[in-house]
């Protein structure tokens, strides 16, 4: 299976990236992991099926699962937003090394 | 049903002063006390009742599948503790208005009145689930009263919060362990559980448990430190809570669970011995306390240690002996408290050594207080005489060997030379030592000295007619022991007995002491300890801290790496052992056939090479665009697993990420740093083995089974049931419209969740330039030399010239913008039946918004700094209604089909339109914050507040 080739592919480069200190590479380590779980979602609706499930225009014995899309809909949709919570953190301070932790002007204890 | 009205009149009370501060002010206090007036009157028909031996109970069902009642019941001893909170509550809010000299007093108002329903709703809980949380609130009430008091207020406040909530998590445990093994959260019925009886030890568990949270409230050693701690808050605060009513609670908890305690050791031993320690330990501290307030606290720990003992004791004599003086010792105290009030306000201090001699100055304030004083060192014929007197009595009651009831007399009559001693430094010390006081030194105005008198003169005339005492404090000890056929009695005089000679010899030994007081007092006056209680409890927090930030360095957070390392190599571990172990026990079905596409080959291809590339590249944009990259051949990968709709959404998705990435990348270096010490070939391994995993669990795990039946139903139903033919929007919208409505709301929270995080910074923290020198080499990259032509050739404008270059953006802007709503409406439409529907439309719709972003000549944000959170919010509460709208054809979210005309519409539609507005709003906060200088997109007042902070600070 061609697909679970991509999926290691993509979980090794994920990973890496995530281990690094740059917040913006981390924001790319969690684009391109979730692109893995996506396929890995989507694919657990075997991809034997992949005829689009539309009412009037599919053909229902090879129509593709529609609760993985659902899913991974949604999903996309919240990644979207991790990046770009990801990436507006990353912009606090002088650049966006994630060992120093940038001034922000808040006083920690009292 | 009068509980439950009680109750409503009472959280009314709260909301009603809201807009009365708004039209007069802290002069709210006035109609506040006659309300609490009013209600106590409107009470005193159903008290008759209670008195002659009915109680009244109510219960409701509250969470039936949880078993929890409603439970409420007015007994004797409920009734008691509901008469103080409310006449003591009415007459500190008669005295406030004139006490504070300026403000509204909202806050107070608000938060003192949400206070007496939260103890009311306390002492008339028949259920333990609601007993602890009314029991919460009041320290809620409290913590906030102390820390709305100034700078001084808020640790305080904390240190206030940690004491009394340490004794709320043994209630917790307490009533968790008692539901646990009574089976009922009914307060009555798990008292007359047979449990208590056949487990001693477990009744022991519960006893200490119980003990500590009532210790924890009452201001017990070692909790002692709160109170004094406390008096950061203001007069009334102190007068009310602080005297009368939140450390009443704690004792009301302990005389409530006598009745299954009373003969357990533990439970005697720990009330009596605590409670006897504090009593003297409160009062020497009393005494050597030379600013009043802090006195009166003290001595405040010390009448509840003598309370809290006489509880312990635990006869029907001794719990009629700790309720009279619980009332009388509220009288006094809160009296005084409020006395003290005036004087620090007159005088314009609360020092004993700097305070004049004012009993000309202040006549009435000075008669006032020397009864008050009179009744707290238990002269004749004070009510706290006739209290004082019966508590004597009863530790001649004390259980144990025969040495103890007189060890426990002693160690109490011992407190009580000490009390008349302090009661003595406060009189003499503030009105008959000193200086005569300057002219401008005057009486309190009536309208503050009358409700601080009250309590206190009242006293006098009730103490010779006692007896009206003995109704409700019998009724009060049959609360208790329902059982209990005795009487109660109070008399003035009864004879000479064993406590009045105790009582002669207190007098004599603190008169003495009184006479000497001028040599005494440079003796007595500094600390006993080099430390005082909020010191100790200071070092062990700052101890804590730095236990705690050991343990977090462990897991922190902002080493990714260290952070996540654990994580990622775990869960490969366990995919990857799993497969494998799969394979060795040949569990594993073969695979189906046609499971590969050629199409998937080279998608494979795309993704190796664009994720090495991605992982090597040091350029941030380089990086980018592999990422994208990466993203469009996930896109193909999607559609041709024949989601059409994911597909759009991914595409969609990859096209916005990548803009909002570029927008960060301008305020970052050009290139990646690794810093020092770069761990790569040790993350290589990981990622690799994480790879290897997954790929392994995949190939495992995946193709191997033919459609799932919930694929089947909705491929064949789906259409039928919902009259939409694109199944996976309708999945979205209707099926699992729930899961929809969570994952709008994360989306909107993040939206939200940026904008507070960078709202809360100050502007010169948000956007340093980049490290500006090569003094810190490991994060700084110069900007590239671009060699340009002369100013006015195409390449320079293109490179530096603004309004050159975004020129074909904007020609395209006008009709491009319109096809893209346009584009955007349809998609919305056909959702139902095609692919599109709400996110795809919302996304469409973001994409013209970035388009007039990137189209204009200047960084500016998209739109108003609110839209946003209007948009999100709007979207979610739009959502939210759909779902209500749900209710009517039987449960939140159920979808509901109509016809206008020959359309037909879905309330789903609606959802969706929350969908739509929360994605846009989402989008727009990332081009507001991220694609504006940081001193514009985000409110310019609150960055503006948080600077004026900071220089405060």
């Amino acid at each position: 299976m061609i697909i679970a080739l991509t999926i290691g592919v993509l979980v090794a480069g994920g990973t890496y990236l995530l281990m690094h200190r740059s917040l913006i590479r981390i924001a790319f380590g969690v684009g391109v992991l979730s692109h893995a779980v996506n396929l890995f979602i989507l694919t657990a609706g075997v991809p034997v099926y992949r005829d689009e499930p539309i009412g009037d225009e599919m053909t229902a014995s090879i129509a593709a699962d529609p609760l993985p899309q659902a899913f991974v809909l949604t999903a996309i949709v919240i990644t979207l937003a991790l990046t770009v919570f990801l990436l507006a953190m990353a912009v606090i301070g002088r650049n966006d090394n994630t060992h120093r932790i940038p001034e922000t002007g808040e006083e920690h204890d009292r | 049903m009068i509980l439950v009205w009680l109750l409503a009149a009472l959280a009314l009370v709260p909301l009603i002063s809201l807009p009365l501060t708004g039209r007069i002010g802290r002069r709210t206090g006035y109609p506040l006390g006659v309300v609490f007036l009013l209600i106590a009157a409107a009470l005193v028909p159903t008290a008759r009742d209670v008195v002659g031996g009915t109680p009244v109970t109510f219960s409701a069902p509250w969470v039936p599948s949880l078993g929890l009642e409603l439970g409420l019941r007015l007994d004797g001893l409920s009734l008691v503790f509901i008469a103080l909170a409310l006449v003591i509550g009415a007459l500190v809010f008669l005295y406030s208005p004139t006490y504070f000299q300026s403000g509204t007093q909202r806050g107070f108002y608000l938060i003192m009145s949400g206070f007496t329903f939260s103890m009311v709703a306390f002492v008339l809980s028949d259920d333990l689930v609601l007993m602890f949380l009314t029991w919460e609130l009041t320290s809620l009430a409290s913590f906030l009263l102390i820390a709305r008091s100034g700078q001084a207020g808020e640790p305080a406040s904390m240190r206030t919060m940690l004491m009394t909530f340490v004794g709320g998590l043994t209630l917790l445990a307490a009533v968790g362990l008692t539901i646990a093994r009574t089976g009922t959260t009914d307060f009555s019925s798990a008292m007359a559980s047979d449990v208590w009886q056949s487990d001693p030890a477990f009744t022991a568990v519960v006893a200490v448990l119980v003990a500590v949270a009532g210790f924890s409230k009452a201001a017990q050693f070692p909790f002692h430190i709160w109170l004094p701690d406390a008096m950061a808050a203001s007069t009334p605060v102190s007068a009310y809570l602080h005297a009368a009513a939140v450390v009443k609670a704690g004792i009301y908890l302990l005389m409530r669970f006598t009745a299954i305690f009373h003969g357990v050791p533990i439970w005697t031993i720990l009330l009596v011995g605590v409670g006897l320690f504090t009593t003297c330990l409160g009062a020497w501290f009393a005494l050597q306390q030379t600013d009043l307030k802090k006195l009166m606290a003290y001595s405040t720990v010390s009448q509840l240690g003598l309370i809290t003992a006489t509880i312990g004791v635990g006869t029907e004599f001794a719990m009629a002996a700790a309720v009279i003086h619980t009332i009388a010792h509220a009288g006094f105290k809160s009296g005084l408290f409020m006395l003290m009030g005036i004087v620090d306000h007159q005088a314009g201090t609360r020092m004993i050594d700097r305070l004049p001699a004012l009993r000309h100055a202040m006549p009435w304030t000075f008669a006032a207080t020397a009864i008050g004083l009179a009744s707290m060192a238990g002269i004749p014929p004070m009510l706290g005489f006739i209290s004082k007197e019966k508590m004597f009595a009863a530790f001649l009651e004390t259980p144990g060997p025969t040495f103890v009831p007189g060890l426990a007399l002693g160690v109490a009559a011992f407190g009580a030379v000490l009390t008349f001693a302090y009661s003595g430094k406060i009189l003499f010390g503030a009105f008959i030592d000193g200086d005569e006081p300057a002219p401008s030194v005057q009486e309190g105005s009536w309208l503050t000295i009358a409700p601080a008198a009250l309590p206190i003169v009242i006293g006098l005339p009730l103490a010779f007619v006692v007896s009206v005492f003995e109704g409700p404090v019998l009724a009060a000890v049959r609360a208790v022991w329902p059982d209990y056929e005795g009487s109660v009695s109070f008399y003035l005089w009864h004879g000479v007995t064993v406590e009045l000679v105790v009582t002669l010899g207190v007098f004599v030994a603190g008169t003495a002491i009184i006479l000497r007081r001028a040599r005494l007092r440079p003796i007595v006056e500094h600390p006993t300890f080099p430390k005082d209680g909020a010191a100790v409890l200071a070092t062990v927090n700052r101890w804590l801290d730095r236990q705690g930030m050991r343990l977090v360095d462990l897991v922190r957070a902002d080493y990714p790496s260290r952070h996540l390392g654990p994580m990622l190599v775990s869960l490969a571990v366990l995919i990857g052992v799993g497969s494998l172990g799969l394979w060795l026990v040949d569990e594993v079905a073969p695979l189906q056939s046609g499971l590969n596409r050629p199409v998937d080959l080279g998608i494979l291809v795309i993704a190796v090479v664009g994720t090495l590339a991605l992982c090597r590249t040091r350029s941030r944009i380089g990086g980018a665009v592999l990422l994208g990259g990466i993203g469009i051949a996930m896109t193909v990968q999607i559609f041709t697993l024949g989601a059409a709709d994911v597909g759009l959404t991914q595409l969609l998705v990859e096209v916005l990420t990548v803009i909002v990435i570029m927008l960060v990348l301008r305020k970052l270096p050009l290139e990646f740093s690794d810093g020092i010490h770069p761990k790569n070939r040790r993350n290589a391994v990981i990622a690799v083995g994480a790879g290897v995993a997954a790929a392994l669990a995949s190939f495992t795990l995946i193709g191997r089974r033919e459609r799932s039946a919930v694929a089947d139903y909705y491929v064949e139903n789906a259409p039928e049931v919902t009259g939409g033919d694109n199944i996976v929007n309708v999945i979205l919208v209707e099926f699992r419209a729930l899961d929809t409505f969570g994952e709008l709301v994360v989306l909107g929270m993040a939206g939200i969740a940026i904008m507070a995080v960078l709202a809360t910074i100050p502007r010169r923290f948000l956007d340093p330039r980049p490290d500006p020198s090569p003094e810190s080499p490991a994060t700084y990259v110069p900007p590239p030399v671009v060699e340009l032509d002369a100013k006015g050739t195409r390449a320079y404008q293109a490179l530096e010239d603004t309004r050159a270059n975004t020129e074909a953006l904007r020609l395209l802007q006008k009709p491009l913008v319109p096809v893209l709503i346009g584009i955007s409406a349809v998609l919305f439409w056909r959702g139902h039946n095609a692919p599109g529907g709400g996110f795809i439309a919302a996304l469409v719709a973001a994409c013209a918004v970035a388009y007039v972003y990137m189209a204009k000549t200047a960084d500016a944000p998209v739109s108003r700094p609110r839209t946003p959170v209007f948009l999100i919010a709007g979207g979610v509460l739009t959502a939210l209604a759909a779902g209500f709208l749900g209710y009517t054809s039987g449960q939140f979210l159920e979808p509901l089909y109509g016809y206008l005309g020959p359309i037909g519409l879905y309330s789903s539609m609606l959802f969706d339109v929350g969908v739509y507005t929360a994605v846009l709003g989402l989008v727009m906060v990332a081009f507001n914050v991220l694609g504006t200088p940081s001193d514009e997109g985000q409110e310019p007042d609150s960055a503006a507040a948080t600077d004026e902070e900071v220089a405060r600070r």
